[in-house]
């Protein structure tokens, strides 16, 4: 790990050929891989919009933070990048339970010469900060604001890093890059649907210099993510049962928009549906597992609805619905 | 009601709602709904004449249902409402195949990713031409033509087969058209995705076809033939089917509702002629206690033979209105933060592992509920029955930490009162607005609990109580008495039997004035969305006024299963 201290981008990369974007724009990347980079998947589709956002974060040293509604592939997203890149990459998940200890250091008892000692080990956000590093911080609106003051300084540009431990102030890298991922901007669960977010401190939410956006993908766009993920799928009858997956899948985030749903179904969900439709052989079934049992007991029959328009069979049989029905009472 | 005719009265509710809500999730336009079996936006029918989207819940199979629905999506999506009413022909047949080509132009844009959307609306086709057909409207020769025009231009459009039954039917006249047609015919199906230019050659079928009607019709003047039935009777359907007035058909157990022109001409603005008799009222502070006591001794003892389990119904407010919120910390866990102060005790005894805190959730009820009750005249009999529903509903409401209010509504006196008494004096002016003396009533505010209210509530059986209603007003003062609290949802549960009446409102206005006054009042507080409105009605289906309403027959007293179901509807999402 030595040597990536010290390491830095040794190369220009055209956008357009790395993520086939309509770009002129270069952009810095290591030739080296390093363990933290990581691995990449020839089958990701970049959004432009996001892409260039989070380029500008590893090109021009801007903190960007990636916003949108779940199972959209924010992290993936930035992680991709960084994997085309070169660039080292760690993730760091965020929870109500993360502590000013976890992410600046703490004194810590080690052995050394068969003696017991204490020592600061430093946490990940120093760790980070001295390396060629990209740290994002994932599920962001999940931490908890009092304690996100912490990165307060580092998210200025050439914000130093004070360790009241130690009396020691940390340069941060050059090429340290910070990135955070959120489901909602900061304002809290408004929607009902993210519980457990946080109402964020603004004042640190406009020291965040980019904050991009990344909602559902166009129709052609999305089939291409599932299709790539499921290739099983690659004949006509597959791409036929894909299209329609994402007209049920659009229909229930119309559905949400109107209010008649509290739930809809992310790409993810779509993806999980075709694998699971490849497991059990029954788009019905698996639509069942993947996606019905997790809504509200009064909203399945409008998700129903919704399934006998996109694929001309009911969900399930009136025999079934009659048992169901019975037994609910 | 029969409790047959009931779960049928429900369970086409049920069907229309999901109707409606696929409708939503196809346009992603939140204020479509039904209302009285004609989608409509906020308050406003939508003008869909295509014929084979008239369907009725009650008599309709589901996938007809589905198709009028999914048929009136793709309309709302693919087409431009303003260009079309500005390009639309005068004659009512003209109005008419115009209007059922451009219906039949957006079902052909269905999504080819939906095949069971295109199935609904083949399915919906079919099943109108074939009730079209052994209604005998195809037997005249304006009949035939319509219907074979329709047919045509369908299975052109769509590149569905025509219909089977009636291919042979219809084989001589299409053979007679055909050659004259085709130009068009063909042009309409090249031009599916642009409605204006799609319509230059739609209004030029429709010439051909209307010159062709016209030649029919000279030529049997000519013969010398009285003009045959049955196209009368299919221009009566025509007229019918165009029929935009308000003035529709009552169904039984719709309440009643039309259009009111004093209203209207008064560019929707709502008058009250005088205010200075209006009262709010607390009834139970004007009854004797002993009275009062009585009463209430009445009450329980309805109640307590209704053997009602207010703690599960307390349970079920609570598990539908409740959200979990941190409250405070829960000591002595084996997990999560150190408490500082048992740290001592870890060095007394270690083995004690019971050192930290977590964070406690508790479910909080943020919601408050009120229940609004039309005291007019007529309620007067269901009182007993409503008096134990809010009665049992306020109790448990309380159990589960929920705020709740008993307010009502009713006039101050007869026919108008001193309010009319003063527009006499006054000289009559026209159009005078509400006149009456409004009293609204506090039977219990949402500050007192059920236990220290339960004396007020009974004040219900105070007959004298019940004389007029004027909802819209009433509505708004419910609603403003939300506002003012703090709670994140509110929720207003509208009891009512009926329509709103006043006397000499109606007699000095005219019959329909409160009635869209309340219409006007629901639809603006339905679209501020900070108050959750809902219509319970007596009896009668309220879904001209409310958006969300439930008929509940009152007839035998109210048991579980209907509590049961009240506490469903209430705690329903949005």
């Amino acid at each position: 790990m030595t040597d990536i201290v010290t390491g830095k981008p040794d190369r220009m990369v055209p956008v357009r050929t790395l993520f086939g974007i309509d770009s002129g724009l270069m952009v810095p990347a290591f030739s080296e891989r390093d363990d933290h980079v990581p691995e990449v998947d020839e089958a990701y589709r970049f959004n432009p919009e996001v892409t260039l956002a989070i380029l500008a974060g590893f090109m021009r040293e801007r903190r960007v933070m990636v916003q949108g509604l779940h199972g959209t592939g924010k992290s993936t997203h930035i992680e991709q990048v960084a994997a085309r890149l070169n660039w080292p990459c760690v993730r760091v998940n965020l929870d109500g339970h993360i502590s000013r200890l976890d992410l600046v250091g703490k004194d810590a008892i080690i052995v050394r010469d068969d003696l017991q000692v204490t020592e600061f080990q430093e946490g990940i956000v120093p760790w980070a900060l001295q390396r060629p590093m990209a740290l994002i911080f994932d599920e962001y609106d999940a931490g908890r604001p009092d304690v996100m003051f912490v990165i307060q300084r580092i998210l200025e540009r050439d914000g130093k890093f004070t360790l009241l431990d130690q009396n020691r102030v940390i340069h941060p890298h050059p090429y340290f890059r910070l990135f955070a991922t959120t489901n909602t901007v900061g304002l809290g669960n408004l929607n009902g649907m993210y519980h457990g977010t946080q109402l964020l401190n603004h004042a640190q939410m406009d020291r965040w210099n980019v904050v991009a956006t990344l909602n559902y993908l166009p129709r052609a766009e999305e089939a291409g993510i599932v299709l790539a993920r499921v290739p099983e799928l690659a004949d006509e009858a597959g791409r036929a049962l894909i299209e329609s997956m994402i007209s049920v899948a659009e229909l229930t985030r119309k559905g949400f928009a109107t209010g008649d749903l509290s739930t809809l179904m992310s790409p993810r969900t779509v993806i999980d549906w075709a694998e699971n439709c490849q497991i059990f052989r029954d788009p019905a079934m698996a639509f069942r597992l993947t996606f019905v049992n997790k809504c509200d007991e009064a909203e399945r029959p409008i998700v129903a609805e919704y399934f006998q328009r996109c694929f001309d069979t009911e969900l399930e049989s009136a025999a079934e619905r009659e048992a169901r029905s019975t037994v609910a009472q | 009601m029969t409790a047959a005719r009931r779960q049928a009265t429900r369970r086409a509710e049920q069907r229309q709602n999901l109707c409606a809500a696929t409708v939503r999730a196809l346009t992603g336009d939140a204020a479509l709904h039904y209302r009285a079996g004609r989608l409509c936006r906020g308050l406003r029918p939508l003008p869909l004449h295509a014929p084979h989207l008239r369907t009725d819940p009650q008599v309709d199979d589901l996938v007809s249902l589905r198709g009028a629905a999914d048929g009136a999506a793709l309309r709302l999506t693919h087409s431009d409402a303003i260009l079309h009413a500005s390009l639309c022909p005068a004659g009512p047949v003209e109005r008419l195949l115009f209007e059922l080509f451009e219906q039949l132009r957006c079902e052909a844009l269905a999504p080819a990713s939906m095949p069971g959307l295109a199935q609904n609306l083949r399915h919906r086709f079919e099943t109108w031409s074939r009730a079209f057909h052994r209604a005998g409207l195809t037997d005249g020769h304006l009949g035939i033509l319509f219907f074979t025009v329709a047919q045509i231009v369908w299975s052109r459009l769509s590149g569905w087969p025509v219909l089977e039954e009636t291919e042979g039917l219809i084989e001589a006249t299409r053979a007679a058209i055909a050659p004259t047609l085709g130009v068009p015919l063909a042009a309409l199906r090249r031009h599916r995705l642009d409605q204006e230019r799609f319509a230059v050659h739609a209004l030029e079928l429709l010439r051909l076809v209307s010159q062709m009607m016209r030649d029919a019709r000279a030529q049997s003047v000519e013969e010398d033939e009285p003009a045959p039935e049955d196209d009368e009777a299919v221009r009566a359907m025509f007229a019918l089917w165009f029929d935009t007035d308000e003035g529709e058909q009552v169904d039984m157990g719709l309440a009643a509702t039309g259009d009111s022109r004093v209203l209207r001409d008064a560019g929707h603005r709502y008058l009250a002629y005088t205010t200075r008799y209006d009262r709010e009222l607390v009834p139970g502070s004007r009854i004797r206690s002993e009275l009062l006591a009585e009463y209430r001794d009445q009450l329980d003892k309805r109640i307590a033979a209704q053997r009602i389990n207010v703690p599960r119904l307390a349970y079920a407010l609570k598990a539908a209105l409740a959200v979990p919120q941190r409250d405070g910390w829960s000591f002595g866990e084996e997990q999560g933060r150190i408490d500082g102060r048992r740290l001592a005790q870890l060095v007394s005894s270690p083995a004690e592992r019971r050192l930290f805190v977590l964070e406690r959730h508790k479910p909080l009820a943020d919601c408050v509920v009120s229940f609004l009750i039309d005291c007019s005249g007529s309620m007067r009999t269901y009182i007993e029955p409503v008096a134990m529903l809010v009665d049992v509903l306020t109790r448990a409401l309380d159990q589960a930490g929920v705020a709740s209010e008993v307010l009502g509504f009713s006039t101050g006196a007869w026919n108008g009162g001193r309010a009319r008494l003063d527009w006499l004096a006054g000289g009559r002016p026209h159009h005078p607005g509400r006149l009456n003396e409004i009293a609204h009533l506090v039977f219990k505010d949402a500050a007192t609990s059920w236990r220290r209210a339960r004396a007020d509530i009974a004040a219900l059986f105070k007959a004298d109580l019940f004389r007029e209603g004027v909802d819209g007003e009433a509505v708004d003062w419910a609603c403003a008495r939300l506002r003012a609290r703090a709670e994140a949802r509110r929720i207003l549960v509208v009891i009512s039997d009926g329509s709103p009446m006043d006397s000499a409102t109606a007699q000095v206005n005219d019959p329909y004035y409160l009635d869209n006054h309340l219409k006007q009042v629901v639809a603006r507080n339905e679209a501020a969305r900070d108050v959750e409105l809902l219509g319970l009605g007596v009896g009668l289906d309220l879904s001209p006024y409310y958006r969300r309403c439930l008929a509940v027959d009152l007839s035998t007293p109210p048991d579980m299963a209907l509590f049961g179901e009240l506490v469903g509807w209430i705690g329903a999402r949005r």
